[in-house]
């Protein structure tokens, strides 16, 4: 399982690439292993305000449809479009491939998000 | 785990329902319902609506056309499938078993004689023919199972609902995928109504159940999602993924290629080429196409408003709607 040392984590399985104000989102190895083959991606529309907790995207696989929610509360400022030529790529390299950016209001949310350590307990209690 | 009793075969109805104990968070417990559809095409959450049906067939039959909020593939409905959705708590570990809620199917058929086994990854079958695909779809920590039942369908009216030429539409929208398929009444040895193989079922998944219909209030609810939502074009085809059509025709009077881009239902680009004589600024007719709605009514109303015979001669007008419409 593949567990980068620079995001941070969800659990939901979401990971999370700070940069300044803006994160980046997407979903992790172990998510995209379980949902199996990917064949569509639902993306949040530009200047969306999301709030924590929100759906912001939906992952289509060949076993089910499910939601991606956002750990922050902010607004969607990129949607990565080649995702919807290439819903596969979630696949093929969930970490280089992120859902959306989002510009967040306040820094302190992302407290809560698990380290790498924490989120490689958390899965290792779940398989 | 409790059943909730539910004898609408409104398609709209059933799948708003399924949609409203998903989402309701003051429903806790493991639940499950039994249901039937009248004729109907249930396309996948990402399908390209038009893409997936055989819309003169499906129109001249009364056939209706839905949009569920499972992936996959378009199936055929009739009172002759049973349909079969589990909403439970979601395990934390993402592991989608499916086996879990085949096996009671499974148990039901092998009661009347029947035996079946899983199939791939979705399906159930007997002797490698197909009579239940199965789909889930996992929010706020429920998951939801559910599968169709083919008993007594008319494989014809499948075969042909589902059977379209798509060669002038393309999108990235999720494809269906054909299998050989059956019905469970050919493998019985002594008749089983349908009635009595969902009683079967429903006595298989856990014969000590509650059960209980829905409340008023309840129900007013799911009409209500069932208005606003699954009875709406906008669901049921305008949110289809972006999708292009292109349709050509040689006429005795010249050729025309008439090529749109078709964004959340909406044409965004509109392009005529051909081989013809006009007599007005055919780029004209482009811009006023525009926006408007990818579906007859709204392609003919705006076709009228254009007046198409400014720009053609009258007696091509009619092969140009006919062309263009869908």
């Amino acid at each position: 399982m593949n567990i980068p040392k620079n995001l941070l984590y969800t659990s939901e399985h979401e990971w999370i690439r700070v940069d300044g104000d803006q994160v980046y989102l997407g979903i992790t190895d172990f998510a995209q292993h379980h949902l199996g083959d990917i064949v569509f991606v639902e993306l949040p529309e530009l200047d969306t305000e999301v709030v924590s907790g929100d759906s912001i995207a939906v992952v289509e696989s060949v076993k089910a449809v499910s939601s991606v929610y956002s750990p922050v509360s902010g607004t969607v400022v990129e949607n990565n479009e080649e995702l919807e030529d290439s819903p596969e790529l979630l696949n093929e390299d969930p970490y280089t491939n992120h859902i959306a950016v989002i510009n967040i209001d306040n820094p302190d949310q992302l407290e809560d998000l698990m380290s790498p350590a924490a989120y490689e307990a958390f899965c290792a209690e779940q398989e | 785990m409790l059943e909730i009793i539910n004898r609408s075969n409104d398609p709209f109805f059933n799948l708003a329902l399924e949609e409203y104990l998903l989402d309701n968070p003051e429903i806790k417990e493991d639940i499950f319902l039994l249901w039937q559809n009248r004729p109907v095409v249930v396309v996948g959450r990402n399908q390209n609506t038009i893409e997936e049906i055989n819309q003169r067939f499906i129109q001249d039959k009364g056939i209706e056309v839905v949009r569920r909020i499972s992936g996959g593939g378009a199936v055929y409905h009739d009172l002759g499938n049973i349909n079969f959705t589990f909403i439970v708590n979601d395990a934390p570990s993402l592991t989608l078993d499916f086996t879990r809620f085949t096996a009671p199917v499974i148990r039901a058929l092998q009661t009347i004689g029947v035996k079946a086994e899983d199939q791939g990854r979705n399906d159930i079958s007997i002797d490698g023919r197909k009579f239940s695909g199965n789909a889930q779809c996992r929010q706020q920590g429920r998951l939801m199972h559910h599968g169709t039942i083919l008993f007594d369908t008319n494989l014809e009216d499948m075969e042909q609902a589902l059977t379209v030429d798509s060669t002038k539409i393309s999108s990235k929208g999720v494809k269906s995928v054909r299998s050989r398929v059956t019905n469970i009444t050919e493998h019985l040895s002594s008749p089983v109504s349908i009635d009595e193989f969902q009683d079967i079922l429903s006595n298989t998944i856990d014969e000590n159940g509650k059960r209980r219909e829905l409340s008023s209030t309840e129900l007013s609810i799911v009409e209500s999602l069932r208005d606003n939502k699954f009875r709406r074009w906008e669901w049921v085809y305008g949110f289809s993924p972006p999708f292009n059509v292109r349709k050509s025709q040689r006429f005795d009077w010249g050729s025309i290629d008439f090529r749109i881009n078709v964004k959340k239902g909406l044409i965004t680009d509109c392009k005529i080429y051909g081989d013809f004589f006009a007599t007005g600024d055919i780029s004209l007719i482009e811009q006023e196409l525009i926006g408007v709605r990818y579906r007859d009514e709204d392609l003919l109303q705006a076709l009228e408003h254009i007046n198409l015979a400014s720009y053609f001669p009258q007696a091509y007008v009619k092969d140009i709607i006919n062309l263009i419409s869908l």
